[in-house]
């Protein structure tokens, strides 16, 4: 197991199958979506001076700041419309809380969405509560075009729980 | 493209195993969780909404190696001679299965005087006292077994005082704990020791604890002192028959420590009957009944039981007796 969980899977999914659910994908994707983690370390120099650095995540520990992320480029000739990129967050990490507040996240599976000042969560006794970072279960990003070889990057902050 | 559905299959295997790993803990994911991100992307190209997923990033969390040690001791542990017991709680605070080297050290600066580690044992039972012959002894190098994250263990050091202890003395014993696969300074890395053949990384804690166990000698003595003042009819004081003799018995006990069960006793002297009522502990009166009070007297003697009695305290029994 070691090796294979080392090293950070690039699985792409073969279009033929997503054909199988998707029609219009047949014709060819216009959007390339490639993901990938880091581990954000802390480098303390010589000089007791640190500096933030982010490495693959060779070894990884509870408390340890991921970065989450994935490049979108757009391969085809023509715009596309209404980019929305949606990323549920990983059980075993919370949103770190140095996420831009202006983020557009979800705290309930994905139902409603917001920034997190504007949500609440429901407690055991029916009241409800200010959603904080650990309670968010999605994130998303919406652009209202992308252009023809146009790439960009979407990432979010995590911290291993 | 036929070549990319063993890679689909595989990661469909991911997703089986995601919750693989230890299980989570208070203390953080455990070793072994596969932490798995995959993003999906809808836009619209012209012919209807388009959905596609990213590929799935994969990685592993490694072992945390921690482990906090703490005397369970309320405060020092009564010692006369013999043998004492201290008791310590050993916790993985890890996140994965690790077990732990114990060492007890006897030779603590500051020490009155050392004691003689006898034995490290596990609290087999889970009673919370040593039980001979019960719980496991650790043999050299006493180490734990495995103890998953966040599990606790209580652990006794069995020690010896020595014979020359002087009452009042304290000695302090230190139980050490470190982690099997190794300790050193925080973020040290063990390639491949981890859970499953991942890594394990030192923690905080240095992956090792310790904790101090003290004992206190107590050596209580008890001196008896008795006292006798006569009174005659006549108002001297000679012993002759119709004499009154008060007698007290002064229970002096001393030391730091406290004695149980002290019960005074004494035969009245031939040729003298027991005055009725007389009986008392520090002035106060005690019936002659055996009853809810300390003492009874009988036809032959009195008896005053004192219980437990520290150290450093001092009760009086006086009874009269008349010269037949």
């Amino acid at each position: 197991m070691k090796n294979f969980a080392k090293f950070a899977a690039a699985i792409f999914l073969a279009s033929g199958v997503i054909a199988a659910s998707s029609p219009a994908i047949a014709q060819g994707r216009a959007i390339d979506l490639k993901g990938y983690v880091k581990l954000e370390k802390i480098i303390t120099g010589n000089d007791g001076a640190t500096s933030v650095e982010l490495v693959e995540p060779e070894t990884i520990v509870p408390g340890d700041k991921l970065i989450f992320g994935t490049d979108y480029s757009n391969n085809s000739a023509e715009a596309v419309s209404n980019f929305v990129v949606t990323n549920p967050i990983p059980s075993a990490v919370r949103l770190a809380p140095v996420a831009s507040s202006d983020l557009t996240v979800s705290v309930d599976g994905g139902a409603n969405w917001g920034k997190l000042a504007t949500l609440s969560v429901e407690q055991g006794d029916g009241t409800k509560r200010p959603a904080q970072h650990a309670d968010v279960t999605h994130v998303r990003w919406t652009l209202a075009a992308v252009a023809p070889g146009e790439k960009g990057r979407l990432e979010y902050p995590a911290i291993i729980r | 493209m036929g070549s990319n559905y063993p890679q689909i299959a595989a990661s469909f295997l991911v997703l089986a195993t995601l919750l693989s790993g230890t299980a989570a803990h208070a203390d953080g994911v455990g070793a072994g969780t596969l932490i798995e991100n995959t993003a999906t992307a809808t836009y619209d190209a012209g012919d209807g909404p388009v959905t596609i997923p990213s590929n799935t990033v994969t990685v592993r969390v490694d072992e945390l190696l921690d482990v906090t040690v703490t005397s369970l001791n309320s405060g020092p542990v009564a010692a006369s001679s013999g043998t004492a017991v201290l008791t310590f709680e050993v916790t993985n605070t890890g996140n994965g299965p690790e077990a732990y080297v114990l060492t007890a050290n006897p030779a603590v600066a500051g020490n009155d005087f050392d004691t003689t580690i006898d034995t490290i044992a596990i609290d087999t039972n889970g009673n919370g006292v040593y039980d001979p012959g019960v719980d496991e002894v650790l043999t050299s190098p006493a180490t734990t077994r495995l103890l998953d994250a966040d599990e606790n263990l209580t652990v006794f050091v069995i020690v010896s005082v020595p014979g020359d202890a002087l009452d009042g003395e304290a000695s302090d014993v230190d139980l050490l704990a470190e982690a099997v696969t190794g300790t050193g300074a925080p973020g040290t890395v063990y390639t491949g020791q981890g859970v499953d053949g991942g890594d394990a990384i030192v923690g905080a804690g240095g992956a090792d604890d310790n904790a101090i166990g003290s004992i206190l000698i107590g050596v209580t003595s008890v001196d008896l002192i008795k006292a006798a003042s006569i009174s005659d009819p006549f108002g001297g004081t000679s012993a002759v028959p119709g004499s009154v003799v008060t007698y007290t018995i002064t229970a002096n006990v001393s030391g730091s420590g406290a004695v149980t069960e002290l019960v005074v006793t004494d035969i009245f002297p031939a040729g003298t009957s027991y005055e009725a009522g007389s009986l008392a502990l520090d002035s106060a009166s005690l019936t002659d009944a055996s009853d809810a009070d300390a003492g009874e007297a009988s036809s032959s003697g009195i008896s005053v039981n004192l219980g437990t009695v520290a150290g450093g305290t001092s009760h009086s029994v006086t009874f009269d007796v008349t010269i037949d």
